[in-house]
């Protein structure tokens, strides 16, 4: 047969066959694995398609404030298919925190982040603050209405940093209002710079996945304890365990069909769903509109900082939350992972992101 | 090493303590809102008036509520005057008009709505103009202008000067067309909130709503009725092609159905053929 005759042949000089044998079929993963593991797969499904459906809207985007908004109206409106690419591109970005959340919370809940993985947990946290930060500086590049002022609001609220928060608004705006300036910093960083730094932490991310190996479900098993403190490097096999191609790659398939089922309902039937009326109304500087909201997911430190009495208060609050998840693992050293036999870990927890939800559910509605 | 003056010094130090303080905060910092939005300055009319009392101030809350208002159309853009400038914004010299005197309002208004002054004066209100007929703020407000549609000919309006009898039968002979045009009109603000680009659609029924509202200073109920009909006619293609993006996108949900359940049937399938190798 030809396939395998090519086979052969690629075999032959690269040496295929040990490669899948070491990393598919021969990679082997804990018997207990669930399907929280594969979100991971599904996140590096979205970002790929977030880079495609980015590179096929450059086409025909202009990041210049007196053509961007006409040019994001004539992909929706004239470009074949156009509508489906942007809308991909604007849902995919939310739904990509949406299950980069979901991500996070399997791994808070499994304790996946604990010794000897606080790397990933920190790289991952890290692709967590780059992923907001690329949907910041996309928001800005249709240049409406409500583009415009949700980055007058998100930059203006640097302005509360004592000494220095007046100078990092115009850094970061370059120049005193938003304007052509800001479009083509935010532009740059969310085409460029952004994707160039995702991508490598994406890559440190595996890596650092690959050379400690997979952890093993903390529940259903005995023994939910890490082997704490590590006295030397070891990678945690799983002898007896199930291949990752085809058990679990068929698994990954599973959750990305049922991902893309969503994703391409909400595409499809709630396109709008995300969007307020000034998200097709171009930029007016002159104009402000009323009631205008920063997106879902920064909805909870949009009013942390309205509920505090000062603005430098609440960015305080919410740097002080961000710094004590960023160094989860490094706080919490207790070799246990069965978030049930954890009672006041899971107490924090869960009492962590009901506050983030109320204040989320708060903020829309405030 | 070279020497840098103090303060580009102070801003390379304030600049490289926002990197470290914004990676920090990530861009949960940067989403920092307050309520007030609008850090753009509002017009130095509005900064100033809305803080006045009585007359002074009650015209800033009136025209937030209008159609200028919706429309970004600011106090200088009547009254004249330099919005920029609080200590010259009503000086004479930048070119402020102050308010007009009744008799001068007409040409007030005209100034951006030309042809309706022009059917205006030819009306029978226009002829009363300063002999005790009413001008364009007597029906369509000063400050809270409101949008011109049927609902200004009205018996509380009406019946201020006269009966209402001859204004209610042009009424009811221009209502299909009204009911027409604003129908017309919710349809393509839904599209264009959804992305669409209604501009050609929009521009269009402008057109076309400007003709209508030619008749509304009209007494004449024969040409009230021959010129809605025409109107009418050219509501309908419009209603036609608002029919064919209605059909585009009822047919992408269709399709939209179809892959969904497409995924999840093949999300079915992935989990069955899993189930084997278990």
């Amino acid at each position: 047969m030809l396939s395998k005759r090519l086979y052969d042949w690629i075999d032959l000089r690269i040496g295929a066959r040990e490669i899948v044998k070491k990393e598919l079929t021969g990679y082997l993963l804990p018997k207990k694995i669930n399907e929280w593991y594969s979100l991971g797969s599904v996140l590096m499904v979205i970002f790929g398609l977030q880079i495609a459906t980015g590179m096929l809207l450059m086409v025909y985007y202009v990041p210049d404030p007196e053509k961007a908004f006409k040019s994001i109206t004539f992909i929706m409106n004239e470009v074949p298919y156009g509508w489906l690419i942007r809308l991909c591109h604007a849902v995919g970005s939310n739904m990509m925190v949406a299950v980069l959340l979901l991500h996070m919370f399997s791994v808070l809940m499994m304790g996946s982040y604990k010794s000897p993985r606080e790397l990933n947990w920190l790289t991952g946290f890290i692709l967590f603050c780059l992923i907001q930060g690329i949907s910041l500086t996309g928001y800005l590049a249709p240049w409406s209405q409500l583009s415009f002022w949700a980055t007058t609001v998100a930059t203006n609220s640097a302005a509360a940093i004592p000494v220095i928060g007046p100078y990092l608004v115009e850094f970061m705006r370059g120049g005193k209002l938003v304007g052509p300036p800001t479009l083509g910093r935010f532009f740059a960083l969310h085409v460029a710079v952004l994707p160039a730094v995702i991508a490598a932490l994406v890559g440190a991310h595996l890596f650092l996945l690959k050379r400690t190996g997979i952890s093993t479900p903390p529940s259903g098993v005995q023994q939910s304890r890490n082997p704490w403190p590590v006295e030397s490097y070891r990678y945690e096999s799983h002898p007896g365990g199930i291949p990752f191609f085809p058990n679990y790659a068929l698994q990954d398939l599973t959750s990305i069909s049922v991902y893309f089922a969503v994703f391409l309902a909400v595409v499809f039937f709630a396109p709008n769903f995300l969007f307020t009326p000034d998200a097709f109304v171009p930029a007016n500087p002159f104009q402000t509109p009323a009631h205008i909201k920063p997106e879902w997911y920064f909805l909870a430190n949009y009013q942390t900082l309205k509920i505090f009495p000062s603005e430098l208060l609440g960015l305080s609050v919410q740097v002080a939350a961000m710094t004590l998840l960023a160094l989860l693992p490094f706080l919490d050293r207790s070799p246990e992972r069965n978030p049930l036999k954890r009672p006041l870990f899971l107490v924090c927890s869960i009492g962590g992101i009901l506050i983030w939800i109320g204040l989320t559910i708060w903020g829309h509605y405030s | 090493m070279t020497l840098l003056p103090q303060h580009t010094r102070f801003r390379r130090r304030a600049t490289f303590g926002a990197l470290i303080f914004t990676l920090l905060a990530g861009p949960q910092a940067a989403t920092a809102a307050t309520a007030a939005a609008g850090e753009q300055p509002e017009s130095a009319c509005i900064q100033c008036h809305e803080t006045l009392p009585d007359r002074l101030g009650a015209p800033v809350k009136l025209w937030r509520a209008s159609i200028h208002a919706e429309n970004g159309i600011s106090c200088n853009a009547c009254h004249g005057g330099d919005a920029k400038d609080a200590a010259d914004a009503m000086n004479r010299t930048r070119g402020f008009l102050g308010a007009p005197k009744e008799a001068e309002v007409p040409a007030f208004c005209g100034r951006c709505h030309p042809g309706v002054m022009k059917d205006y004066l030819l009306s029978a209100h226009g002829k009363a103009l300063g002999k005790g007929g009413p001008n364009c703020v007597t029906c369509h407000g000063n400050h809270r202008v409101v949008k011109a549609s049927l609902e200004l000919i009205n018996e509380k309006n009406c019946s201020r000067c006269h009966s209402f009898e001859r204004a209610r039968t042009i009424r009811a002979a221009m209502q299909q067309t009204e009911s027409y045009v604003v129908g017309i009109d919710a349809r393509i603000a839904g599209f264009q909130a959804e992305g669409v680009d209604t501009d050609r659609l929009g521009k269009g029924l402008f057109a076309i709503r400007n003709r209508f509202h030619t008749l509304f200073h009209e007494v004449d109920v024969s040409l009230v009725k021959r010129e809605s009909a025409r109107i009418d006619a050219e509501l309908g293609k419009l209603d036609l092609e608002l029919k064919a993006i209605e059909d585009a996108r009822a047919r992408r949900r269709v399709v939209g159905g179809f892959v969904v359940t497409g995924l999840l049937l093949l999300a079915w399938l992935f989990h069955l053929l899993k189930k084997t190798y278990d």
